[in-house]
C-alpha cells in the first residue's frame, strides 16, 4: 500500500501486458516458424479462434452509463432482472459455467489402446493366422488348429493389453475429476426485487449480485455500489495485493477500471452490489482458460522414446518378417508355410508384453509420487519431470509461501530481521527495547486487521485473516511478539480513525491510554515511509525522543533504500501523545475535518513485509541446480521483489550479478555492459515486449539465471516457447489462471493443489498436493529413475527376443524340427519375463541421479543402437546359444543325434510319415515325433527362464557391480522366484500337453543352460569393471545403453 | 546418462539439424563431414567387427565345448541314451507303409491301373525300398551277422535274422508288384522302438473281441498247427467306413499277417531289416477312393484310433 505509489505505473502495466497480445499474434514466431510444435495450422478456423482469444478484451460496458447499462441489459439497479428475462438469458446463453476442455471420446481411447503400437502387428499377425487356418480348413479335411488357437491367442493378447493400458489411463484421469465441483459456488442475485441465493451457474447477463467479501465473484460484473471493496485479482495477474473496486471509470482498459470485478477472483474486504455483463466462457478467466485448451501439448519425452522404440521394433520384425517369406519363397516352400514363417517371426519378435509392462512401470511410479504429494494426471508425465532440464517457476505461491509476513523492522536505527520461517525456528529480538514497544503499539492499534473466528488451534502464521494482506502481516507479527493483540486494542479503546486512501498514503487512529497514569490519548499513523516521515520533526531512538535532523534522514533513506532493495514492502510508523489538557477524555475527534495534528509527530520506526519464500525451496532449487536443471522465474510480480526472492531461494546464486549490477558496480551504463558477461538477468515484461524471438532465444542462451517480472500469461506462454525451442524439455510451475496457458504448453505444468485454481489444474500434468516445490525434486529423482529403470526393462525384455527369434530362423535355413514354437514364446513373453521386468521398475538407484546433467532429449534414447547391441547383439545370442544346446541335447538323448536333424523339417512335420527314422535306426510315428517337439520347445522355453535369470541380475545395473548394488529388491527377487515357479508349473501341470503342448521335462533338462547362464553373468561382471576402469572408453561408447 | 562434454553447465542441448529424407539416407549412407559409412567411419566398423568376431568365436567355442562334452560322455552312437518308457518314443510301436506318395504330406496311393508309366512311381519307390532286402547279403557287414531264424532258433546278441524275399509273391518287382493288374501290393511294417518286446497273444482262446474274426480263425488255425506260431504281432487291414469295407475287397497278407516273434528285440545290430506284411488288394473296387487302415495286434501295443495309436492309415485310389 505505501510503496504503491511509486510503482503504480508498474502496475498499471502488468495490467496491460495481461490482456493486450504484445503483437498480432498470427502463431508464428519472428522467423516464421509455426509456434506451436506439433501442427502446423492445419485447422485454420480454431487457429482463427485462438487469435481471438489472445485480442484485448473488447468491451465497453465499463465506460457506459449505469444508465446505458440497465438499458442494455434490461435490468434494474433495485430490482433486477425479470424471472421471465432471466430466463430467456439462461437459455440464449448457457449456464455461467466454464466449458470443461474438450474430451476425447472414450471409444477414440479406447481403440488408441486397442490398435496403438505393436497392436497392429499383433493384430496382422492373428489375421494371418485366421487366413492361414481358414485355408487350411477349406483344403485339408482335418485341418490343425494351431493357427485358430494362435490367432485367437494373438487378438485376446493385443484386446487385453489395450483394455489394460486403457484402464490404467481412465484411472489416473478420474483423479482429475475429485478436483472438480468439489463446492458448489452460490451467489446472491435480486430478480423481480427480490434476494435470491441461486448457483452460480444459473448467473445470466443483466442480475444484480451482490458479493461480500469472502466469496468468490460468481461473473464478471460492473460494480455500481461498493463499500470498501477489495477485490484478489492473484489468480488473474499473479499479484497477491488486493486491488480496491469502486463504482467509477477510472480506465480505458477493462482491467484497469475500477468498476469492474472478474469471474473467480475473491473478494477479501468489503461489499459491493453489480450488474453482470460477461458469462461463463465469455468472462476473462473463460478466455484465458479457453487460450490453455486451445493450445496443441504434442507428445511427453517417454511417448515419443516409446514410438521411437516401437518403430525401432517394428521396423525390424516388418525386416526379418519380410527377408524370411521371401527367402521361403526362394527356398520352395509352400505360400501357406511362409506366411506361417511370418507370423512367427512376428509373434517372436515384437515383445508383447512389454508395453503392459510400462504401463505397470509407470503406474507403479505414479502411486509412489502420489504418496509423496505428487499427484500425476498423466501417466506419461511420471517420467517428463526426468528429463526436465529447465523448470519454469511462478513466485507467489510456488516458491512463496503466498502469505505476507513481516520481514524486517527498523528501530532505533537498527535493522532488525523477523522471523518468517514456516516454523518460527528462526531470529529472535529484544522485545523489551523502548523503540520495539512503541513500534509494537501503532502496529497493534493502527490496524484493521482481525483473526477470523474458530482457528483456536491454528498456527498463529497460519490462521486465517479479515483484512488487508500488510495489516494481517502486522497483525500476526504482533500476536506473535506481544501475545493477545485483541485484549491490547480493548485496553486502548479507539477514539477515532482515518481509514487508508490513495490520496493520503496513510492511516490515523487515535487510541485512549490504558495508563491510568497516563490519560493522554495515543495518535498512531502508519503509511507510506516517505509520507509518514514527511509529517514527523523528531523521531524516537533508544528511548529517546531527538530532533529529526539530515543525519537522521539519511539514516532512515540508507534503512528504506535496504529494506526496498530486499523487495520488501515498507512501512513507516510514527505516533504523538496528544497532550490531556487540549485533548481530555471524551474529546470529539472529527475525523472528516481533522481537529487534532497530523503535522510534527513522532518517527518511530519501519516494518517492511515481504512474501518469504517456503523453507525447503533453496535447497531444492540447489538440487535441481546440482542436477542440471535450469530454474527459471516467471512472475507477474514486482522485478525487484522476484529478484529478492530470486536471490534469497537461489535461482540467483551468490555472487552472480546481473547488467544492471554490473553497470552499478562499475558505474557505467547498462548499455556498455557485455550481456554475456552477466550470468543473471531480470528481464521486465514490458522489455520482454520489445524482443523478438531471436533476442529472447539469446537471453535464455546466455544467462543461467533468469528471472522474468510482470509477465502477462502471453509473455509466460512465449517463454515456454521460447525454451522450448532451444531443445529444452520444460516444466512449469504455476497456480493461477494466469499460469495456464504456460501449464498447458509446457512438455509438463504442474500445478498447485491447495492454492491453484481450477483452470490450472486442468491444464497442468501433474499437481502437487502440498503446494511445495520441493515435491518437484521428488519428481525429478522419480523421473529419472523409472526412466533408467525402464530402460533396465526394456533391455530385459528385448534380450529373450533374440532366442525367440533364432529357432524361427534356424527351422527356415536348416530345416530343423523346430525348436521353439509360437505358444511357448508367448508364454515368455507373457509370462515369466512380465513380472521381473516389471520388478526393475523397483530397483534403487545405481549412483545418486540428481548429481548427474538432464538427459539430451536427441540423443539419449530410451533404446538406442547399444542397448540393441547388447540386448540382440550380445547377450540374446547367448541365450540362444543356451536355448539350441537344450534342444540338440534332448534330440540327441532320444535317438536323433545333431546332425541327423538337418534336413527332415519337411518329413518331421508330414503327418503322413509315421516311421521316421532317427540316428539309432528307431521309427518314429507322428504324434511321438512331435511329443518329442513340444518337449523340446519346454526344454527351450525352461532355458530361456533360466538364461533370464542371469539376465535380470545383469540389468539390475547399467555400471557398477552387482556386488555393489545387492540384492536388495524383493520385488526382483520375488520376480525371479516367480518366473521360475510359472515355467516350472507350466512344464509339469497335468493337461498342459493338451493345452499349451507344454510336457513335463526331466530335472536334468533344466541344467544344459545352466553354463551359458553363468557365461552372461560373468560375461557382463566384465563387461561393467571395464566400464568402470575406463570411463568414456571404447566399450562404454558400445554398450552402455 | 552421456552428455555432450563440450556443453557448459545449464547450457541446452539444442536440436539436431533437421535433414529431409533423402539427404538424411545419403547422409547415412555416406557422412562427408566424418567419413562415416552406414553410420560408422571405417575405424569404427573395424573395431566393432573385431569385438564382435571375438566374441562369437568365444560363444561358438563356450557352445561347442558344451556340445562335445556331451556328445562324446553321454552319447553312445550305436545304443540310444534314452530307451522305450524312458524317451519319448515310448513302447507302443507304430506302423508305416510303403510305397509312400510323391508328396510328404499325402498319403493316398494314386494311379491308373492300365498305363505303366502311372504306377511306374510306386514300382520304382517299392524297388528301392526293397532293394536292401534283395542285396543284404552284398552289403558289408551285413551279410555275416545274418543269422537263420525260427521261433524256436532265436538270434543270439549282435546277429540279425533274415527276411525271406520269396514268400511275398506275387507281390514281387518281377511281377510289378501287381499294380498293373489293379491289384497293388501295399508293404507294411512295424516300427522300430530299440529294445522293444512285443507282448504277444498267446492265449489263442482269449483273443481280444474287437480283432477280426478272420484274423482270430486264422491265429487259431495256425497255432494248432504249431504253437510257436502264436509269437507273432498280428496285422489286420480293412476299410475305414462300412463303404471303404465293401470297396476294398479281399485281402491276402504276405507271407504271414503278422511280423514274426524272433525279430525282436531291436538293438540296432548291424544288418538288421524289419520284417515286412505285404497287403495283396486282390480285387479293390476301381474308380473310387478308398481309406484302409492297418492295425498291429499285440498286448503292448495301444491302440487309439482319433490319437493313431498303433494303426496307419492310407488312401487307394486306381482308376
Amino acid at each position: 500500500m505505501a510503496s504503491k505509489e511509486s510503482l503504480d505505473h508498474g502496475r498499471t502495466d502488468s495490467y496491460r501486458v495481461a490482456t493486450i497480445g504484445p503483437i498480432k499474434d498470427d502463431n508464428r514466431t519472428a522467423d516464421g516458424q509455426y509456434k506451436t510444435r506439433r501442427k502446423p495450422p492445419a485447422k485454420k478456423r480454431k487457429a482463427g479462434d485462438l487469435d481471438d482469444l489472445k485480442q484485448e478484451l473488447d468491451i465497453d460496458f465499463h465506460k457506459v452509463t449505469p444508465e446505458e447499462l440497465y438499458q442494455r441489459f434490461q435490468t434494474h439497479p433495485e430490482n433486477g432482472l425479470s424471472h421471465a428475462k432471466a430466463k430467456e438469458n439462461l437459455e440464449r446463453d448457457g449456464p455461467n459455467a466454464l466449458t470443461p476442455p474438450k474430451q476425447t471420446p472414450e471409444w477414440v481411447k479406447f481403440c488408441k489402446n486397442l490398435f496403438g503400437g505393436f497392436a497392429l502387428l499383433l493384430w496382422i499377425g492373428a489375421i494371418l493366422c485366421f487366413i492361414a487356418y481358414g485355408i487350411q480348413a477349406s483344403t485339408v479335411e482335418e485341418p490343425a488348429d494351431d493357427n485358430l488357437y494362435l490367432g485367437i491367442v494373438l487378438a485376446a493378447v493385443v484386446i487385453v493389453t489395450g483394455i489394460f493400458s486403457y484402464y490404467q489411463e481412465s484411472k489416473s484421469s478420474k483423479i482429475m475429476e475429485s478436483f472438480k465441483n468439489m463446492v458448489p459456488q452460490f451467489a446472491t442475485v435480486i430478480r423481480e426485487g427480490e434476494k435470491l441465493t441461486l448457483r452460480a451457474e444459473d448467473l445470466v447477463l443483466g442480475d444484480i449480485v451482490e458479493v461480500k467479501f469472502g466469496d468468490r465473484i460468481p461473473a464478471d460484473i460492473r460494480i455500481i455500489e461498493a463499500r470498501g471493496f477489495k477485490v484478489d485479482n492473484s489468480s488473474l495477474t499473479g499479484e497477491s495485493e488486493p486491488q480496491s473496486r469502486g463504482a467509477e471509470f477510472t480506465h480505458e482498459n477493462p482491467l484497469e477500471t475500477k468498476n469492474l470485478a472478474f469471474f473467480s477472483t475473491n473478494a477479501v474486504e468489503g461489499t459491493a452490489k453489480g450488474v453482470v455483463i460477461c458469462c461463463g466462457d465469455n468472462t476473462v478467466m473463460g478466455r484465458i482458460a479457453g487460450l490453455a485448451s486451445g493450445l496443441d501439448t504434442g507428445e511427453t519425452p517417454i511417448a515419443k522414446e516409446i514410438h521411437h522404440f516401437i518403430h525401432l521394433i517394428t521396423g525390424v520384425a516388418v525386416f526379418l518378417g519380410v527377408t524370411f517369406f521371401v527367402i521361403a519363397f526362394i527356398l520352395g516352400y509352400h505360400w501357406l508355410d511362409a506366411v506361417i514363417f511370418l507370423i512367427g517371426i512376428i509373434v517372436a519378435n515384437v515383445p508383447e508384453g512389454l508395453l503392459a509392462t510400462v504401463t505397470v512401470c509407470l503406474t507403479l511410479t505414479a502411486k509412489r509420487m502420489a504418496s509423496k504429494n505428487c499427484l500425476v494426471k498423466n501417466l506419461e508425465a511420471v517420467e517428463t519431470l526426468g528429463s526436465t532440464s529447465t523448470i519454469c517457476s511462478d513466485k507467489t505461491g510456488t516458491l512463496t509461501q503466498n502469505r505476507m509476513t513481516v520481514a524486517h523492522m527498523w528501530f532505533d536505527n537498527q535493522i532488525i530481521e523477523a522471523d518468517t520461517t514456516e516454523d518460527q525456528s528462526g531470529v529472535q529480538y529484544d522485545r523489551t527495547s523502548p523503540g520495539f514497544k512503541a513500534l509494537a503499539k501503532i502496529a497493534t492499534l493502527c490496524n484493521r486487521a482481525e483473526f477470523k473466528g474458530g482457528q483456536d488451534g491454528v498456527p498463529i502464521l497460519k490462521k486465517e485473516v479479515a483484512g488487508d494482506a500488510s495489516e494481517a502481516a502486522l497483525l500476526k507479527c504482533m500476536e506473535l511478539a506481544l501475545g493477545d493483540v485483541l485484549s491490547i486494542r480493548k485496553r486502548n479503546k479507539k477514539a477515532c480513525e482515518i481509514p487508508f486512501n490513495s490520496t493520503n498514503k496513510y492511516q490515523v487512529s487515535i487510541h485512549e491510554s490504558d495508563d491510568p497514569s497516563d490519560p493522554r490519548h495515543l495518535l498512531v499513523m502508519k503509511g507510506a515511509p516517505e509520507r509518514i516521515l514527511e509529517r514527523c520533526s523528531t523521531i524516537f531512538i533508544g528511548g529517546k525522543e531527538k530532533v529529526l535532523d539530515e543525519e537522521m534522514k539519511e539514516a532512515f533513506n540508507n534503512a528504506y533504500l535496504e529494506l526496498g532493495g530486499l523487495g520488501e514492502r515498507v512501512l513507516g510508523f510514527c505516533d504523538l501523545q496528544l497532550p490531556s489538557d487540549k485533548y481530555p477524555i471524551g474529546y470529539k475527534f472529527n475525523t472528516d475535518d481533522p481537529n487534532f495534528p497530523l503535522d510534527n509527530l513522532r518517527f518511530v520506526g519501519l516494518m517492511s513485509m515481504i512474501d518469504p519464500p517456503r523453507a525447503a525451496v533453496p535447497d531444492a532449487v540447489a538440487k535441481c541446480r546440482s542436477a542440471g536443471i535450469k530454474v527459471i522465474m516467471v512472475t507477474g510480480d514486482h522485478p525487484i521483489t522476484a529478484k529478492a526472492i530470486a536471490k534469497s531461494v537461489g535461482i540467483i546464486s551468490e555472487g552472480n550479478e546481473t547488467v544492471e549490477d554490473i553497470a552499478a558496480r562499475l558505474n557505467i551504463p547498462v548499455s556498455e555492459v557485455n550481456p554475456r558477461e552477466a550470468k543473471a538477468a531480470v528481464v521486465h515484461g514490458t522489455e520482454l515486449r520489445e524482443l523478438n524471438s531471436d533476442q529472447l532465444d539469446e537471453i535464455l542462451k546466455f544467462h543461467t539465471e533468469i528471472v522474468f517480472a510482470r509477465t502477462s500469461p502471453q509473455q509466460k506462454l512465449i517463454i515456454v516457447e521460447g525454451c522450448q525451442r532451444l531443445g529444452a524439455i520444460v516444466a512449469v510451475t504455476g497456480d493461477g489462471v494466469n499460469d495456464s496457458p504456460a501449464l498447458k504448453k509446457a512438455d509438463i505444468g504442474v500445478a498447485m493443489g491447495i492454492a491453484g485454481s481450477d483452470v490450472s489444474k486442468q491444464a497442468a500434468d501433474m499437481i502437487l498436493l502440498d503446494d511445495n516445490f520441493a515435491s518437484i525434486v521428488t519428481g525429478v529423482e522419480e523421473g529419472r529413475l523409472i526412466f533408467d529403470n525402464l530402460k533396465k526393462s526394456i533391455a530385459y525384455t528385448l534380450t529373450s527376443n533374440i532366442p525367440e527369434i533364432s529357432p524361427f530362423l534356424a527351422f527356415i535355413l536348416c530345416d530343423i524340427p523346430l525348436p521353439l514354437g509360437t505358444v511357448t514364446i508367448l508364454c515368455i513373453d507373457l509370462g515369466t519375463d512380465m513380472v521381473p521386468a516389471i520388478s526393475l521398475a523397483y530397483e534403487a538407484p545405481e549412483s545418486d541421479i540428481m548429481k548427474r546433467q538432464p538427459r539430451d532429449p536427441y540423443r539419449d534414447n530410451l533404446v538406442n543402437r547399444r542397448l540393441i547391441s547388447m540386448a540382440y547383439g550380445q547377450i540374446g545370442m547367448i541365450q540362444a546359444a543356451a536355448g539350441f544346446f537344450v534342444y540338440f541335447v534332448i534330440m540327441a538323448e532320444n535317438g536323433f543325434l545333431p546332425m541327423h536333424l538337418f534336413g527332415i523339417r519337411k518329413m518331421w512335420d508330414s503327418k503322413a510319415i509315421n516311421d521316421l527314422t532317427d540316428s539309432y535306426g528307431q521309427e518314429w510315428t507322428y504324434r511321438d515325433r512331435k511329443a518329442l517337439e513340444f518337449t523340446c520347445h519346454t526344454a527351450f522355453f525352461v532355458s530361456i527362464v533360466v538364461v533370464q535369470w542371469a539376465d535380470l541380475i545383469i540389468c539390475k545395473t547399467r555400471r557398477n557391480s552387482i556386488i555393489h548394488q545387492g540384492m536388495r529388491n524383493w520385488a526382483l527377487n520375488f520376480g525371479l522366484i516367480f518366473e521360475t515357479a510359472l515355467a516350472a508349473f507350466l512344464s509339469y501341470t497335468p493337461g498342459m500337453d493338451k493345452g499349451l503342448r507344454m510336457y513335463p521335462l526331466k530335472f536334468v533338462w533344466w541344467l544344459p543352460a545352466i553354463p551359458f547362464m553363468l557365461s552372461i553373468f560373468i560375461y557382463d561382471e566384465i563387461r561393467r569393471f571395464y566400464l568402470r576402469r575406463n570411463p568414456g572408453g571404447w566399450l562404454e561408447q558400445e554398450t552402455y545403453y | 546418462m552421456s552428455r555432450n562434454p563440450r556443453l557448459e553447465e545449464f547450457q541446452m542441448d539444442t536440436k539436431p539439424v533437421h535433414r529431409s529424407g533423402r539427404s538424411k539416407c545419403s547422409n547415412f549412407l555416406y557422412d562427408e563431414d566424418t567419413g562415416a559409412i552406414l553410420g560408422r567411419t571405417p575405424e569404427s566398423w573395424a573395431k566393432i567387427l573385431i569385438f564382435y568376431t571375438i566374441f562369437y568365436a568365444a560363444l561358438i567355442a563356450l557352445f561347442s565345448v558344451c556340445m562335445v562334452t556331451f556328445l562324446q560322455h553321454f552319447i553312445n552312437p550305436r545304443v540310444p541314451r534314452l530307451q522305450q518308457e524312458y524317451s519319448v518314443i515310448g513302447t507302443s510301436p507304430g506302423l508305416g507303409f510303403r510305397p509312400l506318395p510323391p508328396d510328404v504330406r499325402s498319403t493316398l496311393i494314386w494311379y491308373k491301373g492300365t498305363g505303366y508309366d502311372s504306377y511306374k512311381y510306386w514300382e520304382d519307390q517299392l524297388i528301392d525300398f526293397l532293394s536292401v532286402y534283395k542285396k543284404k547279403g552284398q552289403t558289408a557287414g551285413a551279410g555275416q551277422n545274418i543269422f537263420n531264424c525260427d521261433f524256436k532258433n532265436l538270434p543270439p546278441h549282435g546277429k540279425v535274422c533274415d527276411v525271406d524275399i520269396r514268400g511275398w509273391d506275387p507281390c514281387i518287382d518281377e511281377n510289378h508288384f501287381s499294380f498293373h493288374k489293379s491289384s497293388p501290393c501295399i508293404f507294411l511294417k512295424l516300427n522300430k522302438i530299440y529294445g522293444w518286446r512285443p507282448e504277444f497273444y498267446n492265449d489263442t482262446q482269449n483273443l481280444p473281441p474287437e480283432m477280426p474274426v478272420e484274423l482270430q480263425t486264422h491265429i487259431r488255425n495256425i497255432t494248432s498247427y504249431n504253437r510257436d506260431y502264436a509269437n507273432m504281432v498280428w496285422v489286420s487291414c480293412h476299410g475305414e467306413t462300412p463303404a471303404d469295407r465293401e470297396n476294398i475287397g479281399p485281402i491276402s497278407y504276405l507271407p504271414f499277417p503278422g511280423f514274426p516273434g524272433y525279430f525282436y528285440p531291436y538293438e540296432n545290430a548291424e544288418g538288421y531289416l524289419s520284417p515286412l506284411v505285404a497287403i495283396h488288394l486282390q480285387r479293390p473296387r476301381t474308380g473310387i477312393l478308398i481309406n484302409i487302415e492297418c492295425r498291429a495286434w499285440a498286448r503292448n501295443i495301444k491302440y487309439d484310433r482319433r490319437e493313431r495309436l498303433g494303426v496307419v492309415h492310407f488312401e487307394l485310389m486306381i482308376e
